[in-house]
């Protein structure tokens, strides 16, 4: 894996999936410098751990292993340092149309309630809402199906709660 | 706000990332370059970093102990009993703290993002909180240096600065010794004496670590 070729193609996957790394890394990191450092970071362990994807394999159960493995180790370090950034420091809320701005709103919200969870949960809750299936989210994790089934209906009941209060 | 609302207000996330200058901010990484800068930076990572300091440790720890056995072997007389207890007994705490740190070393190598998130996290917490048991282990040999000059000679001769200094203030270190081999605990964590002696950024991830593989085994049980 060290032609030109071989890290073009890695290159073309890794932007394919950018949203992804962006998402995960949005959700362990409030701090923009942070945030920047675990996007390299995912995205490195990507390259070194590319001998070990087996194609046999999905792609994205692979990728999303390794981005919440580092993602974790990550946070675990610096939470610390992140704890202390306001939220409202990190989320650009741009002047948008009315319709826009409740849309914008409730994804601030989202952000903020995730960002708010255990870094377990956290890596649970990002794989429901990327709506990957219960069967391979046990898979990512290394736990039971039935667990993770357990654990998204209470999460979601915590978050439907946390919006409806933040709404009255 | 509806549960399954959820995954369309992620979606709607991804679509504002899409046309979002976010993803511009992070094109760095796409330049072929860049990427290779990131590699070079990146080649030694932060486990390989520790890996490195940890088997520096060992080697020095190894050449300290074979110092150790060499002033044992060379001082085999009665007359020097305790130099000889006390050296053989620094030199026996030194290697099993040298085992732990290869241990550790060996941990470190098994660790593989590629793993299910679970047992990588359990592995990299079993790492950091097994980091404690080292001074744990290690503060045993304090007596020890308390000792090493002691000979049969002074302490029948009735001087009083054996019975009355140099013996109680080895007491004195032995007992601390094993009571911070009892108590260095995470359990201890919030008392005052324990944040006064780890009183650093490191030993506090550490000492946390342990309360996260708690949290991945409560994570794992089917419970809600």
């Amino acid at each position: 894996m060290n032609n030109e070729e071989d890290k073009k193609a890695f290159l073309q996957l890794i932007e394919d999936n950018m949203r992804i790394i962006f998402k995960i890394s949005n959700s362990y990191c409030q701090n923009k410098n942070d945030r920047e450092d675990l996007v390299q970071e995912i995205i490195y362990q990507l390259w070194k751990s590319a001998h070990s994807f087996n194609a046999a394999y999905k792609f994205s159960t692979w990728m999303y292993r390794i981005a919440l493995n580092v993602a974790i180790s990550f946070y675990r370090k610096e939470k610390k340092a992140s704890a202390i950034i306001p939220f409202e420091y990190v989320v650009d809320i741009e002047d948008k149309p009315d319709e826009n701005k409740q849309t914008e709103e409730n994804i601030n919200l989202l952000q903020k309630f995730i960002s708010e969870l255990k870094e377990l949960d956290k890596a649970l809750m990002i794989l429901y809402l990327e709506t990957r299936p219960y069967t391979e989210i046990a898979e990512i994790l290394g736990i039971t199906e039935t667990n993770v089934a357990t654990k998204i209906s209470r999460i979601k009941n915590n978050l439907k709660e946390k919006f409806t209060t933040i709404k009255i | 706000m509806n549960t399954d609302e959820l995954q369309s207000l992620w979606q709607a996330y991804d679509k504002k990332l899409e046309d979002s200058k976010f993803l511009n901010m992070q094109s760095w990484a796409l330049n072929l370059q860049c990427f290779e800068d990131l590699q070079k930076q990146k080649a030694k990572s932060k486990l390989n970093k520790l890996a490195a300091i940890k088997i520096w440790m060992v080697v020095v720890g190894v050449i300290w102990v074979l110092l150790l056995l060499f002033l044992v072997v060379n001082s085999l007389i009665f007359s020097k009993i305790a130099f000889v207890v006390s050296v053989g007994m620094i030199a026996l705490i030194t290697t099993v703290g040298i085992v732990m740190y290869i241990k550790q070393v060996i941990l470190i190598k098994q660790i593989d993002n590629n793993e299910s998130i679970t047992v990588v996290q359990e592995k990299l917490a079993a790492l950091q909180s097994s980091t404690l048991n080292i001074p744990r282990i290690l503060f045993l040999q304090t007596p020890f240096y308390c000792t090493w000059f002691f000979t049969p000679v002074w302490a029948t001769s009735g001087d009083p600065a054996f019975w009355f200094i140099a013996l109680p203030i080895a007491l004195l270190f032995a007992y601390f010794s094993w009571w911070l081999y009892k108590n260095i605990h995470y359990k201890n964590m919030d008392k005052k004496w324990f944040k006064i002696l780890f009183n650093s950024p490191e030993w506090t991830t550490v000492i946390k670590a342990k309360g996260f593989i708690n949290e991945i085994e409560a994570f794992k049980k089917d419970k809600a």
